[in-house]
């Protein structure tokens, strides 16, 4: 995380403890994106995002006063919504997630690749595609299940580092690893077969 | 090293963690197997213009849902410092009452094993509290009103150096 970013944080918090006139404003503005968008990521449905986006800033207005300062505060901010967006999943009916295991690479009994290797990397690598490309990732990464998919977001999408991750979702950094490796594998995977399905096409 | 080994291991090739003997291994697997050459290529590309294209994958927050979310939210401060006197009132009316239980609790002889050991220890080294704590017990009933304030504050901090979830009391 930047340097600016620390500084906007204490900045910010310090005011929200106070109470001080425009500190919601603030806070609202460095923060309702990626709230949104990471409750979004695990919600999958626009007013459920909106409504666990509310309950968000109220929970870190109404305990701003107590935050340690153990943690950095928008780590702080991600834990609360990490855990608002679960609370409202449990119950929920899981809609269409796929299973991982499917897309991963398959190996003969000798551990050797199975399939032959298709070389698209030059595609990708052009921007030609990228409008297409985003929107396949986005589709993919939404199939996944959550357990995979929150600790793909916080990692790829708000770029955070695998400690800052492990910590806001209480795991240890060596299963955030392991999460995001196979999440990266099903990419490469859907992408290779999307690629190969277009091309034959 | 074979394949299989080789495409769950790329994540530590990529961030450095990997040791540098390993690292040679891998290469020269890469090196004389052309799937593999491949299967890394392909993966660093996608992994690399995933995030390459964050912006694209990221959810924009709705202009509608921005204007609700503000007004709402501004709304709910307009209370905030209510609320957190509230709040705090709460947390101290909690915080006595706990520091009663666990007064009465000591009296009772039914502290936990854990919160036990804290008293002793804390009162061997501290005059005050131990001096409280023995009066406690010859008179073996609470004291009127809340403990002097030290001991009061000596106690709570050692409720909080309890771990979470533990009970400082017997059932
Ligand atoms: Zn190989
Ligand atoms: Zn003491």
């Amino acid at each position: 995380m930047s340097a600016e970013r620390w500084k906007e944080d204490e900045v910010l918090l310090e005011s929200l403890r106070k109470g001080s006139p425009g500190a919601v404003d603030e806070m609202l503005r460095l923060y309702q994106g990626k709230i949104f968008n990471l409750a979004m990521s695990i919600l999958k449905n626009e007013s459920d995002a909106e409504e666990a986006a509310q309950d968000v800033f109220m929970t870190v207005i109404r305990k701003a006063d107590t935050f340690q300062g153990n943690s950095a505060f928008y780590s702080w901010m991600y834990r609360i919504c990490v855990n608002t967006c679960l609370m409202r999943l449990r119950g929920k009916r899981r809609t269409d997630t796929v299973s991982i295991e499917e897309f991963m690479p398959v190996f003969t009994d000798e551990g050797m690749h199975a399939s032959p290797m298709d070389d698209w990397s030059k595609e990708v690598e052009r921007n030609a595609l990228n409008e297409e490309l985003g929107r396949m990732i986005r589709k993919y990464t939404e199939e996944l299940s959550e357990k995979y998919r929150v600790v793909f977001v916080l990692s790829d999408v708000e770029g955070l580092s695998n400690e800052e991750t492990a910590k806001i979702l209480g795991l240890t950094v060596p299963a955030v690893k392991s999460r995001l490796h196979r999440a990266r594998l099903y990419l490469r995977e859907q992408l290779s077969r999307y690629l190969r399905e277009g091309k034959a096409s | 090293m074979n394949c299989k080994e080789l495409a769950y291991m790329l994540a530590d090739y990529i961030d450095g963690s990997m040791d540098p003997q390993l690292r040679e291994e891998l290469d020269a697997h890469i090196a004389m197997c052309e799937p593999c050459m491949i299967f890394t290529k392909t993966f660093l590309v996608a992994s690399d213009k995933t995030r390459q294209l964050r912006k694209e994958i990221e959810y924009k927050i709705p202009p509608e849902v921005r204007s609700r979310l503000e007004t709402f939210v501004r709304a709910a401060a307009l209370k905030f410092p209510e609320k957190v006197n509230e709040y705090r009132e709460q947390v101290e009316r909690e915080r006595r009452e706990k520091v009663a239980a666990l007064l009465k609790a000591a009296i009772a002889g039914r502290l936990s094993s854990i919160t036990a050991l804290l008293v002793e220890t804390h009162c061997a080294g501290c005059p005050e509290c131990k001096e409280y704590f023995d009066g406690l017990l010859k008179a073996s009933s609470p004291a009127a009103g809340d403990p002097p304030m030290l001991i009061d504050s000596h106690v709570t901090r050692l409720m909080e150096s309890l771990p979470p979830g533990e009970e400082f009391f017997l059932a």
